[in-house]
Protein backbone atom coordinates (compact mmCIF):
# COMPACT_ATOMS: atom_id res chain seq x y z
CA UNK A 1 0.00 0.00 0.00
CA UNK A 2 1.38 2.83 -1.25
CA UNK A 3 1.86 5.87 1.81
CA UNK A 4 0.26 9.07 1.53
CA UNK A 5 0.31 12.51 2.88
CA UNK A 6 -2.26 13.39 5.12
CA UNK A 7 -1.29 17.34 5.30
CA UNK A 8 -1.28 18.66 2.15
CA UNK A 9 -0.43 22.05 3.21
CA UNK A 10 2.60 21.31 5.88
CA UNK A 11 6.00 23.24 3.89
CA UNK A 12 9.02 21.52 4.59
CA UNK A 13 11.65 24.47 5.83
CA UNK A 14 15.09 22.86 5.63
CA UNK A 15 18.26 24.25 6.84
CA UNK A 16 21.44 24.84 4.59
CA UNK A 17 24.41 25.93 5.21
CA UNK A 18 25.91 28.90 2.66
CA UNK A 19 29.69 29.42 2.39
CA UNK A 20 30.01 33.11 3.68
CA UNK A 21 31.50 35.02 0.48
CA UNK A 22 32.64 38.58 0.03
CA UNK A 23 29.73 39.14 -2.46
CA UNK A 24 26.95 37.38 -0.25
CA UNK A 25 28.59 40.05 2.39
CA UNK A 26 28.05 43.01 -0.23
CA UNK A 27 24.71 42.14 -0.62
CA UNK A 28 23.57 41.43 2.82
CA UNK A 29 25.16 45.03 3.32
CA UNK A 30 23.49 46.88 0.24
CA UNK A 31 20.40 45.77 1.40
CA UNK A 32 20.19 46.67 5.51
CA UNK A 33 21.96 49.96 4.09
CA UNK A 34 19.58 50.65 1.84
CA UNK A 35 17.02 50.46 4.25
CA UNK A 36 18.81 52.48 6.76
CA UNK A 37 19.83 54.74 4.19
CA UNK A 38 15.50 55.49 3.27
CA UNK A 39 15.12 56.66 6.87
CA UNK A 40 18.07 58.61 7.15
CA UNK A 41 18.06 60.33 4.41
CA UNK A 42 14.11 60.78 4.33
CA UNK A 43 14.39 62.26 7.75
CA UNK A 44 17.50 64.65 7.03
CA UNK A 45 15.18 66.12 3.90
CA UNK A 46 12.46 66.17 6.42
CA UNK A 47 14.29 68.00 8.92
CA UNK A 48 16.14 70.32 6.26
CA UNK A 49 13.12 71.54 3.99
CA UNK A 50 9.96 70.56 5.56
CA UNK A 51 10.67 71.09 9.69
CA UNK A 52 13.11 73.92 9.07
CA UNK A 53 11.70 76.40 5.86
CA UNK A 54 14.42 76.45 3.47
CA UNK A 55 15.17 80.18 3.15
CA UNK A 56 16.13 79.96 6.81
CA UNK A 57 18.60 76.83 6.38
CA UNK A 58 21.81 78.44 6.77
CA UNK A 59 25.71 77.80 8.70
CA UNK A 60 23.80 79.28 11.86
CA UNK A 61 21.24 76.04 11.40
CA UNK A 62 23.95 73.83 11.11
CA UNK A 63 25.79 74.62 13.55
CA UNK A 64 23.16 74.81 16.09
CA UNK A 65 22.30 71.31 14.97
CA UNK A 66 26.02 70.54 15.60
CA UNK A 67 26.25 71.49 18.79
CA UNK A 68 24.42 68.23 19.52
CA UNK A 69 26.42 65.00 19.85
CA UNK A 70 23.23 63.25 18.61
CA UNK A 71 22.79 65.35 15.43
CA UNK A 72 26.62 64.97 14.84
CA UNK A 73 26.08 60.74 15.07
CA UNK A 74 23.43 60.91 12.81
CA UNK A 75 25.35 62.88 9.87
CA UNK A 76 28.71 60.37 10.77
CA UNK A 77 26.21 57.46 10.45
CA UNK A 78 24.41 59.10 6.85
CA UNK A 79 27.78 60.02 5.57
CA UNK A 80 29.39 56.58 6.34
CA UNK A 81 26.27 54.42 4.66
CA UNK A 82 26.03 56.57 1.80
CA UNK A 83 29.41 56.59 0.65
CA UNK A 84 29.60 52.85 1.40
CA UNK A 85 26.61 51.65 -0.20
CA UNK A 86 27.45 54.44 -3.08
CA UNK A 87 30.86 53.07 -3.55
CA UNK A 88 29.87 49.78 -3.33
CA UNK A 89 27.52 49.95 -6.00
CA UNK A 90 30.00 52.13 -8.11
CA UNK A 91 32.10 48.69 -7.92
CA UNK A 92 29.42 46.18 -9.16
CA UNK A 93 28.52 48.63 -12.19
CA UNK A 94 32.61 48.75 -12.80
CA UNK A 95 32.66 45.17 -12.25
CA UNK A 96 30.35 44.64 -15.04
CA UNK A 97 32.14 46.38 -17.67
CA UNK A 98 36.02 45.99 -16.76
CA UNK A 99 36.74 41.94 -17.16
CA UNK A 100 40.57 42.33 -16.63
CA UNK A 101 41.29 41.21 -12.78
CA UNK A 102 44.43 43.16 -12.87
CA UNK A 103 42.72 46.14 -13.19
CA UNK A 104 39.60 45.70 -11.24
CA UNK A 105 41.81 44.98 -8.49
CA UNK A 106 44.11 47.99 -8.29
CA UNK A 107 40.62 49.80 -9.37
CA UNK A 108 39.73 48.37 -6.02
CA UNK A 109 42.31 49.42 -4.01
CA UNK A 110 41.92 52.97 -5.26
CA UNK A 111 38.16 52.78 -4.26
CA UNK A 112 38.94 51.52 -0.41
CA UNK A 113 41.53 54.29 -0.08
CA UNK A 114 39.21 56.64 -1.47
CA UNK A 115 36.04 55.27 0.96
CA UNK A 116 38.29 55.54 4.32
CA UNK A 117 39.67 58.93 3.00
CA UNK A 118 36.44 60.62 2.73
CA UNK A 119 35.09 59.03 5.35
CA UNK A 120 37.88 59.75 7.98
CA UNK A 121 38.58 63.59 6.88
CA UNK A 122 34.44 64.23 6.41
CA UNK A 123 33.52 62.24 9.85
CA UNK A 124 36.58 64.31 11.65
CA UNK A 125 35.42 67.54 10.05
CA UNK A 126 32.14 66.58 11.65
CA UNK A 127 33.09 65.62 14.93
CA UNK A 128 35.59 68.51 15.49
CA UNK A 129 33.04 71.08 14.24
CA UNK A 130 32.92 74.25 16.75
CA UNK A 131 29.31 75.87 16.20
CA UNK A 132 30.63 78.58 18.32
CA UNK A 133 33.32 78.88 15.50
CA UNK A 134 30.95 78.63 12.55
CA UNK A 135 28.54 81.03 14.34
CA UNK A 136 31.43 83.83 14.39
CA UNK A 137 32.63 83.06 10.81
CA UNK A 138 28.79 82.77 9.55
CA UNK A 139 28.91 86.51 10.72
CA UNK A 140 32.18 87.79 9.27
CA UNK A 141 34.08 87.65 12.63
CA UNK B 1 -0.71 40.99 -46.44
CA UNK B 2 3.36 42.00 -46.84
CA UNK B 3 6.09 41.12 -44.57
CA UNK B 4 9.64 43.30 -44.88
CA UNK B 5 12.06 41.56 -43.04
CA UNK B 6 15.54 42.16 -41.98
CA UNK B 7 17.57 39.27 -41.09
CA UNK B 8 20.85 39.31 -39.61
CA UNK B 9 22.78 37.23 -41.63
CA UNK B 10 26.47 36.01 -41.15
CA UNK B 11 28.62 33.23 -42.81
CA UNK B 12 32.28 33.42 -41.58
CA UNK B 13 33.07 30.66 -44.59
CA UNK B 14 32.30 33.86 -46.67
CA UNK B 15 32.47 36.91 -45.33
CA UNK B 16 34.30 37.85 -42.03
CA UNK B 17 31.36 40.44 -41.28
CA UNK B 18 27.62 40.19 -39.97
CA UNK B 19 25.09 41.68 -42.76
CA UNK B 20 21.54 42.32 -43.04
CA UNK B 21 19.35 40.75 -45.40
CA UNK B 22 16.55 42.40 -46.82
CA UNK B 23 13.47 40.21 -47.73
CA UNK B 24 9.80 41.14 -48.42
CA UNK B 25 7.35 38.68 -48.74
CA UNK B 26 4.11 38.63 -50.28
CA UNK B 27 0.69 37.10 -48.88
CA UNK B 28 1.50 36.46 -45.48
CA UNK B 29 -1.42 36.07 -42.62
CA UNK B 30 -1.84 38.11 -39.85
CA UNK B 31 -1.67 34.53 -37.92
CA UNK B 32 1.77 33.22 -39.35
CA UNK B 33 4.18 33.08 -36.97
CA UNK B 34 7.89 34.88 -37.45
CA UNK B 35 8.98 31.02 -38.31
CA UNK B 36 6.71 30.60 -40.69
CA UNK B 37 8.10 34.01 -42.17
CA UNK B 38 11.59 32.53 -41.68
CA UNK B 39 10.91 29.37 -43.87
CA UNK B 40 9.32 31.47 -46.87
CA UNK B 41 12.51 33.07 -46.86
CA UNK B 42 14.67 29.85 -46.80
CA UNK B 43 12.51 28.33 -49.05
CA UNK B 44 11.43 30.38 -51.91
CA UNK B 45 13.99 33.01 -51.37
CA UNK B 46 17.55 31.81 -49.88
CA UNK B 47 18.17 28.40 -48.78
CA UNK B 48 21.41 29.46 -47.30
CA UNK B 49 19.45 31.08 -44.20
CA UNK B 50 20.27 28.99 -41.65
CA UNK B 51 18.26 29.09 -38.06
CA UNK B 52 17.39 26.30 -35.35
CA UNK B 53 13.71 25.12 -35.43
CA UNK B 54 12.14 22.06 -34.43
CA UNK B 55 8.50 21.54 -32.68
CA UNK B 56 7.56 24.52 -33.72
CA UNK B 57 4.98 25.21 -31.21
CA UNK B 58 7.07 26.64 -28.21
CA UNK B 59 8.28 23.38 -26.43
CA UNK B 60 11.22 22.59 -27.57
CA UNK B 61 13.33 25.96 -27.61
CA UNK B 62 15.03 25.90 -30.46
CA UNK B 63 13.92 29.21 -32.28
CA UNK B 64 14.86 31.87 -29.84
CA UNK B 65 16.04 34.87 -31.30
CA UNK B 66 15.78 38.38 -30.95
CA UNK B 67 12.75 40.00 -32.66
CA UNK B 68 11.96 43.56 -33.14
CA UNK B 69 14.75 43.63 -30.43
CA UNK B 70 13.26 41.22 -27.75
CA UNK B 71 13.94 38.15 -27.24
CA UNK B 72 11.42 35.37 -27.62
CA UNK B 73 10.59 31.94 -29.55
CA UNK B 74 9.90 32.67 -33.35
CA UNK B 75 7.30 29.94 -33.45
CA UNK B 76 5.26 31.54 -30.33
CA UNK B 77 5.80 35.23 -32.00
CA UNK B 78 2.38 35.86 -34.33
CA UNK B 79 3.55 38.69 -36.79
CA UNK B 80 0.48 40.61 -35.95
CA UNK B 81 1.89 41.55 -32.68
CA UNK B 82 4.66 43.09 -34.43
CA UNK B 83 2.81 45.58 -36.55
CA UNK B 84 0.00 48.18 -36.24
CA UNK B 85 -3.55 46.72 -35.70
CA UNK B 86 -5.11 46.73 -39.13
CA UNK B 87 -1.46 47.36 -40.83
CA UNK B 88 -1.23 46.49 -44.84
CA UNK B 89 2.50 45.67 -44.60
CA UNK B 90 4.68 44.86 -41.21
CA UNK B 91 8.51 45.29 -40.50
CA UNK B 92 10.22 42.99 -38.77
CA UNK B 93 14.29 42.73 -37.85
CA UNK B 94 15.09 39.11 -36.53
CA UNK B 95 18.68 38.89 -34.86
CA UNK B 96 20.61 36.02 -33.43
CA UNK B 97 20.35 35.76 -29.50
CA UNK B 98 23.05 38.36 -28.01
CA UNK B 99 26.08 37.58 -25.68
CA UNK B 100 26.49 33.60 -27.40
CA UNK B 101 29.23 33.28 -30.27
CA UNK B 102 27.13 33.36 -33.92
CA UNK B 103 28.14 30.25 -35.50
CA UNK B 104 25.85 31.45 -38.91
CA UNK B 105 23.22 33.51 -39.21
CA UNK B 106 20.74 32.72 -36.74
CA UNK B 107 22.52 30.04 -35.14
CA UNK B 108 24.55 30.64 -31.68
CA UNK B 109 27.23 28.30 -30.09
CA UNK B 110 24.89 26.97 -27.08
CA UNK B 111 27.58 25.76 -25.10
CA UNK B 112 29.05 28.47 -22.98
CA UNK B 113 25.07 28.42 -22.04
CA UNK B 114 24.71 25.11 -21.58
CA UNK B 115 28.31 24.70 -19.31
CA UNK B 116 26.53 27.17 -16.92
CA UNK B 117 23.70 25.08 -16.61
CA UNK B 118 25.49 21.81 -15.85
CA UNK B 119 27.63 23.47 -13.08
CA UNK B 120 24.12 23.52 -11.11
CA UNK B 121 24.01 20.02 -10.97
CA UNK B 122 20.47 20.17 -12.85
CA UNK B 123 18.90 16.48 -12.05
CA UNK B 124 17.82 14.86 -8.77
CA UNK B 125 20.12 13.71 -6.22
CA UNK B 126 19.37 12.01 -2.98
CA UNK B 127 21.29 8.96 -1.93
CA UNK B 128 18.94 8.02 0.39
CA UNK B 129 17.28 4.25 0.01
CA UNK B 130 13.82 5.08 -1.47
CA UNK B 131 10.83 4.86 0.79
CA UNK B 132 9.81 1.23 2.15
CA UNK B 133 7.04 0.86 -0.29
CA UNK B 134 9.78 1.26 -2.75
CA UNK B 135 7.57 2.98 -4.94
CA UNK B 136 8.07 7.17 -5.20
CA UNK B 137 9.25 9.88 -2.45
CA UNK B 138 6.40 12.06 -1.78
CA UNK B 139 5.72 15.47 -0.52
CA UNK B 140 3.12 17.78 -0.13
CA UNK B 141 0.80 19.85 -2.93
CA UNK B 142 2.56 22.79 -0.62
CA UNK B 143 6.48 21.48 -1.15
CA UNK B 144 5.70 20.71 -4.51
CA UNK B 145 4.11 23.98 -5.04
CA UNK B 146 7.46 26.33 -3.86
CA UNK B 147 8.98 25.17 -7.48
CA UNK B 148 6.49 24.42 -9.53
CA UNK B 149 7.31 27.33 -11.82
CA UNK B 150 10.62 26.77 -12.25
CA UNK B 151 10.18 23.20 -13.92
CA UNK B 152 8.67 25.07 -16.79
CA UNK B 153 12.08 25.87 -18.35
CA UNK B 154 12.62 24.51 -21.77
CA UNK B 155 16.25 26.17 -21.83
CA UNK B 156 15.94 28.07 -25.02
CA UNK B 157 18.44 30.53 -23.34
CA UNK B 158 15.90 33.49 -24.24
CA UNK B 159 16.11 34.89 -20.47
CA UNK B 160 19.88 34.25 -20.23
CA UNK B 161 20.72 36.34 -23.39
CA UNK B 162 18.74 38.98 -22.47
CA UNK B 163 20.37 39.88 -19.37
CA UNK B 164 22.41 42.92 -19.12
CA UNK B 165 24.72 41.34 -16.27
CA UNK B 166 25.40 38.46 -18.68
CA UNK B 167 26.33 40.57 -22.14
CA UNK B 168 28.64 42.32 -19.55
CA UNK B 169 30.50 39.20 -18.10
CA UNK B 170 29.61 35.97 -19.92
CA UNK B 171 31.00 34.29 -16.55
CA UNK B 172 27.84 35.28 -14.89
CA UNK B 173 25.68 32.22 -14.16
CA UNK B 174 22.60 33.30 -16.03
CA UNK B 175 19.04 33.44 -15.40
CA UNK B 176 18.05 30.01 -16.87
CA UNK B 177 20.94 28.16 -14.91
CA UNK B 178 19.59 29.70 -11.70
CA UNK B 179 15.76 28.59 -12.51
CA UNK B 180 17.39 25.18 -12.75
CA UNK B 181 19.13 25.49 -9.59
CA UNK B 182 16.38 26.84 -8.25
CA UNK B 183 14.38 23.65 -9.60
CA UNK B 184 16.18 21.43 -7.23
CA UNK B 185 17.35 23.63 -4.36
CA UNK B 186 13.47 23.86 -3.31
CA UNK B 187 12.37 20.35 -4.15
CA UNK B 188 12.11 18.84 -0.57
CA UNK B 189 12.93 15.65 -1.65
CA UNK B 190 16.34 16.53 -2.98
CA UNK B 191 19.73 16.51 -1.07
CA UNK B 192 22.28 18.60 -2.56
CA UNK B 193 20.38 22.12 -2.08
CA UNK B 194 24.19 23.24 -0.58
CA UNK B 195 26.17 22.05 -3.48
CA UNK B 196 23.99 24.02 -5.88
CA UNK B 197 23.99 27.15 -3.54
CA UNK B 198 27.57 27.04 -3.49
CA UNK B 199 27.63 27.33 -6.90
CA UNK B 200 24.74 30.19 -7.47
CA UNK B 201 26.32 31.64 -4.20
CA UNK B 202 29.71 32.07 -5.53
CA UNK B 203 31.33 35.78 -6.91
CA UNK B 204 29.64 34.97 -10.65
CA UNK B 205 26.26 33.70 -9.55
CA UNK B 206 22.83 35.27 -8.34
CA UNK B 207 24.48 38.90 -7.11
CA UNK B 208 25.41 39.06 -10.49
CA UNK B 209 21.04 40.15 -10.88
CA UNK B 210 20.32 43.46 -10.89
CA UNK B 211 16.63 42.33 -11.05
CA UNK B 212 16.44 44.11 -14.78
CA UNK B 213 13.85 41.98 -15.36
CA UNK B 214 14.11 41.24 -18.98
CA UNK B 215 14.24 37.33 -18.40
CA UNK B 216 10.89 37.34 -17.03
CA UNK B 217 9.68 39.77 -19.68
CA UNK B 218 11.80 37.57 -22.52
CA UNK B 219 10.77 34.33 -20.89
CA UNK B 220 8.53 32.20 -23.33
CA UNK B 221 6.82 29.85 -20.89
CA UNK B 222 5.98 32.72 -18.68
CA UNK B 223 8.04 31.89 -15.22
CA UNK B 224 8.76 34.84 -12.69
CA UNK B 225 12.57 34.06 -13.05
CA UNK B 226 13.52 37.54 -11.48
CA UNK B 227 11.80 36.24 -8.96
CA UNK B 228 13.00 32.68 -8.63
CA UNK B 229 16.48 34.32 -8.38
CA UNK B 230 15.07 36.58 -5.89
CA UNK B 231 14.42 33.50 -3.75
CA UNK B 232 17.44 31.90 -4.38
CA UNK B 233 19.26 35.49 -2.77
CA UNK B 234 17.11 34.67 0.48
CA UNK B 235 17.81 31.42 0.69
CA UNK B 236 21.30 32.03 0.59
CA UNK B 237 21.44 35.21 2.98
CA UNK B 238 19.01 33.05 5.38
CA UNK B 239 20.18 29.52 4.90
CA UNK B 240 16.90 28.44 4.78
CA UNK B 241 15.13 26.63 1.63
Amino acid sequence: MATTISNTDSRTIRNVRVKANFERTAFMFMRSSGIILVILAVGHVMLQLIFNNVHYLSVEFVAEQWSSWGWKVYDMALLVFALTHGINGFRNVLEDYIHNRGAMKVINILLVIFLVVSIVWAGYAIASADPAAMDAAALGQ
Amino acid sequence: MQVNIKIRRYNPEKQAKAWWGEYTLQDCSRTDSVLDVLHRVKWEIDGTLALRRSCAHGVCGSDAMRINGANSLACKMLISRLGKEGADSINIQVEPILGLPVLKDLIVDMEPFMEHYRSVLPYFINDEPAPADGRERLQSQADREKFDDTTKCILCAACTTSCPSYWANGKYVGPAAIVNAHRFIFDSRDEAAESRLNVVGDTFGVWRCRTIFNCTNACPREIEVTKAIAEVKVALATGKV
